[in-house]
């Protein structure tokens, strides 16, 4: 299955958006669904573990958090991080233990492979985006490639695709609230956004 | 053999009651279904309506990928969970184990067909653990428990495709993907005529794989007695005495210890026929666990097992001259299979499907190809019509080409080479011996009733004005009551194709009949009735037919191939006679007259030309179970048993037409017209003849213009639920005008055909000649099934800027 759309975020730059989406504690709390979203030694972690030792709060994000506590903790080309991610697709609620892989990172391009796997169902995915800047903030084009199996696969596109363009959805509505959360703080502290273009 | 018209068969049939007919005209009436009351009220009992005491549910984990190595499972934390009873994998099995193919080719390779899956996963289907549960949900929660690992493969699901140098390899031992190469016909002879004629015209298509969608899916309740060792499992079967025998050697029962019955159930259309792993896991479960266990497939898992219909991947070539001679047919098919082989798959794309293509034409040049390709989809075996659509199709397809290719009339190229009535018994290049037919009749009722010339004027006027509209033929042909059984095992099948019938009278009188035609739909209970009534000249309600019982019933081989009325109603016609001729001897005895002057009528025996000596049948019974005054060398006792088989297949036929508008801006496709003449011999009740036309014609739409079983590059079923196939509603379905011919079938006592295939093997390319014709001002000339909205809409250039 094939995916793909832009989304356009207003009143922010790419160095920010860059920035929020580099954030794995950002991302798992825009993900829907998202329990815990850690880095991982290799493709292969114990879930169990990671979920016991999973911070029960999150550190702050942006625009609480610096930009160096952010850029320290931010995703990295080759690494491995681990995702427990509870979906409800038609009548079912699987919860796949994920674990993806930066396979590229250089601004403004992030490419990532992953799988999940629940007990019924499991996913293959390589996803990409880019960020470009547009006439009132940035566009971000995003696509994705994903194999399902299982009972999800079952369901068929009908059940599929709404629930995957309502993940991506939330997950982008999510990062462009945050980051009108940083625009305006940044507006009123007027530092922020100085800062963030400084980390590039 | 001549032919009978029944007058006014347009018109919808008005169903009678039985005290409403008189007892001559019992055979050949309308009369009301007796089985519909309770279907109708839901006093029909279904499988999964069984309740036992202390009776369990099964549930069965299935793989997420269709081709994968098993490579772990954990199945410790579904046992601890509430309410399991037990947890089974293929480790535990401790009986053979393997099912069956009831059907060899010579070049067949046959390959392991386990019940659950140790190793290698083929298909989404293969069964990798069980659990029994004291609830089903339970059942169904634990196997969310179950823990696997596995090592997923690289899937193929088109047999072109896995026949290819570079694709997986899905049973390694074999080395290949090629399940069998088959062929029929005379090679060199085809290709002579083939370089001769004038013209050669090609066609690809594909027969898309088809999902069977019974009403009720797929469903077991096994009970076992260890204190005698007794197993009787009740299931969803159209063939209780086959699904004895075959389960008997895979789960390693004594067969004289099994009973197999079938409750009500819910249609069929071949899908339960076969023997699954399912009921034999089933079963197995009961005997270890000492307590009923009962399975219910869900409507997902019915379309993850459910042997599939079709599969084929077809190139044809027809040769025909410039006046529309047809001089030769060559066809070259790549049939799925899919992961293993089910009961009966191998003659599906093979004997059932190459001796057909002869269709209703004389073409003294044939040969077929067909190569069958092991893939990762369900099993592939017999649906509704099976084989004979899809040799239907082509020929259908490749005949409208060839009318084309010369600029003759679709019609007119057909009636050219029709077979005369007066060629039968006609044998054709690939091994058919037809018995009868009249195919000029069925196709000139038809246009009569279409209107044809009238509709080529309005479909000229009507593409002056923007509008499409086009008509199409189907001339088909059918061979159903496949047999003899002698011939049947020379072409390697692993059965015979008989039937047994019982007919017994009670010393009251009334009679009691077993069959081993074991109905699911279809209404045996009432045309049997109605056979019975006849034969014997006692009340249609004193019959009472009873079948789907191994212990109730000698033998069976079961319904499906349309043969229930040729093979089981002859079989019992051929026990009523030994019946009544057994009653003649007593009633001669008592009468005090010779048996040769005793005559028999309406129930009554009477001496010839003594009107007060006479007797009826339903006294003689009395008089045969008292024995008081029988013959002397005659057992007591008023009963028979045959067991029929036939001497020739039967051949119904008959002509489709349909007429459509086509909308080329949305791809729609819109029904004008429908008419079907249909020649399935004598019809024992007009109104269930007719309610299988139409079943049959909707099961026919569905394939041209809606369903398909889809699966995605890794073999993931991606039509997995009924959101995704569509299976055509109400509205989907046009009016169908239905007409019959009767030319009765010379093979058997009734001069029956068979009916139960014609409408779905006559109605797919019925429908695409008619889109395609429509199209042909816009350079369509072929539009592959189903003809979706898309699909028509891009083969008349939409999308193309």
């Amino acid at each position: 299955m094939e995916f793909s759309g832009t989304v356009s975020i207003d009143g922010t730059t790419t160095e920010e958006v860059w920035l929020a989406l580099s954030d794995p504690v950002m991302i798992k709390q825009a993900l829907p669904g998202c329990q815990f979203l850690v880095e991982c030694e290799d493709e292969d972690p114990d879930f169990d573990a990671l979920a016991a030792s999973a911070p029960e709060e999150d550190p702050p994000t942006l625009p609480e958090a610096s930009a160096e506590d952010i850029a320290e903790r931010a995703f990295e080309e080759g690494g491995h991080y681990a995702a427990l991610m509870e979906i409800s697709v038609g009548s079912v609620s699987p919860s796949f233990e994920t674990v993806v892989t930066i396979e590229e990172r250089e601004f403004p391009r992030m490419h990532a492979a992953g799988e999940g796997s629940a007990s019924s169902s499991s996913f293959e995915m390589s996803s990409g985006m880019e960020l470009a800047e547009s006439e009132d903030g940035v566009d971000v084009e995003w696509w994705a490639e994903a194999d399902v199996f299982g009972r999800v696969a079952q369901m068929g596109q009908r059940v599929i695709n709404p629930v995957a363009n309502r993940v991506v959805g939330r997950f982008f509505d999510q990062v462009e609230k945050q980051l009108q959360d940083v625009s305006t703080d940044s507006e009123s502290s007027g530092g922020l956004r100085s800062r963030v273009s400084s980390l590039f | 053999m001549a032919t009978d018209e029944r007058e006014g068969g347009s018109d919808r049939i008005e169903t009678v009651e039985a005290d409403d007919v008189d007892a001559a005209d019992i055979l050949g009436s309308a009369i009301e279904r007796q089985e519909d009351p309770s279907l109708l009220t839901g006093e029909a009992e279904y499988t999964d309506d069984i309740q036992l005491p202390e009776m369990t549910h099964m549930a069965m984990l299935r793989s997420q990928y269709a081709h994968a190595r098993l490579a772990d499972i954990d199945t410790s934390e579904a046992e601890e969970m509430e309410g399991v009873v037990a947890v089974f994998t293929a480790e535990d099995l401790d009986v053979s184990g393997a099912l069956p193919v009831g059907w060899d080719l010579d070049s067949l390779r046959n390959v392991d067909n386990p019940i659950m899956v140790e190793d290698r996963i083929r298909y989404q289907g293969d069964v990798l653990a069980l659990v029994v549960a004291e609830e089903r949900y339970q059942a169904h929660d634990a196997l969310d428990a179950v823990d696997v690992e596995y090592e997923r493969l690289e899937a193929v699901t088109d047999p072109s495709d896995a026949l290819a140098e570079d694709a997986p390899v899905i049973h390694e031992e074999e080395g290949t993907n090629e399940a069998f190469d088959w062929d029929i016909g005379d090679a060199d002879d085809t290709e002579a005529a083939l370089e001769a004629a004038d013209n050669v015209v090609e066609l690809d298509v594909t027969n898309q794989l088809l999902i069977p969608n019974a009403i009720e899916p797929r469903a077991v309740v096994a009970d076992y007695d260890p204190s005698d060792d007794l197993l009787d499992v009740q299931m969803t079967t159209q063939n209780p005495h086959v699904h004895r025998l075959l389960m008997a050697g895979v789960i390693d029962h004594p067969e004289h210890r099994m009973r197999v019955r079938a409750p009500d159930v819910g249609g069929g259309f071949g899908s339960k026929i076969h023997h699954y792993a399912d009921e034999a896991l089933v079963s197995w479960a009961a005997k270890q666990v000492e307590r009923p266990v009962k399975w219910q497939a869900t409507r997902t898992e019915s379309y993850l097992t459910d042997a599939q219909g079709r599969g084929h991947e077809t190139h044809g070539e027809i040769a025909v001259d410039d006046d529309g001679t047809i001089r030769g047919l060559y066809v070259d098919t790549k049939a799925n299979l899919g992961a293993y082989l089910s009961t009966f798959s191998p003659s599906i794309p093979t004997y059932l499907y190459g001796t057909l293509l002869s269709g209703q034409y004389e073409i003294d040049n044939i040969y077929c190809e067909v190569t069958g390709a092991y893939t990762n989809v369900v099993p592939v075996d017999a649906y509704r019509g099976a084989g004979r659509p899809e040799a239907s199709f082509i020929i259908e397809r490749l005949v409208n080409r060839a009318a084309d290719a010369v600029d003759m009339d679709p019609a007119e190229i057909r009636k050219k080479n029709f077979l005369d009535p007066d060629d039968f018994p006609y044998e054709t290049p690939v091994a058919m011996e037809y018995d009868s037919g009249d195919y000029h009749k069925t196709l000139e009722r038809a246009m009569e009733a279409v209107g044809y010339d009238e509709f080529r004027e309005r479909q000229e006027q009507a593409r002056e004005e923007g509008r499409y509209l086009g008509i199409g033929f189907s001339c088909y042909i059918e061979a159903c009551g496949i047999a003899p059984s002698e011939l049947v095992g020379e072409l390697g099948a692993g059965a015979g194709l008989w039937e047994s019938g019982l007919v017994r009278f009670t010393p009251s009188g009334t009679v009691r009949a077993m069959s081993g035609s074991s109905g699911h739909g279809q209404g045996h209970d009432t045309t049997f009735s109605q056979i019975l009534a006849n034969e014997l000249g006692v009340d249609y309600d004193d019959i009472e037919v009873v079948e789907g019982d191994t212990d109730a019933i000698p033998q069976g081989m079961g319904t499906y191939g349309s043969r229930s009325a040729a093979v089981g109603g002859s079989a019992l016609v051929e026990s009523a006679r030994k019946v009544v001729e057994k009653a003649r001897k007593i009633a001669a005895h008592q009468l005090e007259a010779d048996p040769e002057d005793v005559e028999f009528e309406a129930g009554e025996f009477q001496v010839a030309g003594a009107p007060d000596r006479s007797t009826s049948i339903q006294d003689v019974s009395l008089e045969a179970y008292l024995a008081h005054d029988i013959p002397d060398d005659m057992e007591p006792g008023l009963e028979a048993t045959t067991f029929y088989d036939p001497s020739n297949f039967v051949f119904p036929f008959g002509t489709h037409v349909a007429v459509v508008e086509v909308d080329p801006d949305t791809g729609e496709v819109a029904f004008e017209d429908y008419v079907a003449v249909d020649d399935v011999g004598n019809q024992i009740n007009p109104k269930i003849v007719e309610g299988q036309i139409h079943g049959g014609i909707a099961q026919g739409v569905g394939q041209a213009l809606f369903e398909g079983a889809e699966y995605d590059d890794n073999g993931q079923l991606v039509t997995g639920s009924m959101q995704d196939y569509a299976v055509p509603k109400s509205f989907h379905v046009p009016e169908m005008e239905t007409e019959s011919t009767v030319t009765p079938s010379p093979e058997n006592p009734l001069g029956v055909k068979g009916v139960g295939e014609a409408g779905t093997i006559a109605a797919p390319q019925a429908i695409v000649n008619a889109v395609v014709d429509a199209l042909e001002p816009l350079g369509v000339d072929h539009i592959e099934m189903p003809l979706t909205n898309e699909r028509v809409w891009r083969a008349a250039g939409g999308g193309d800027d």
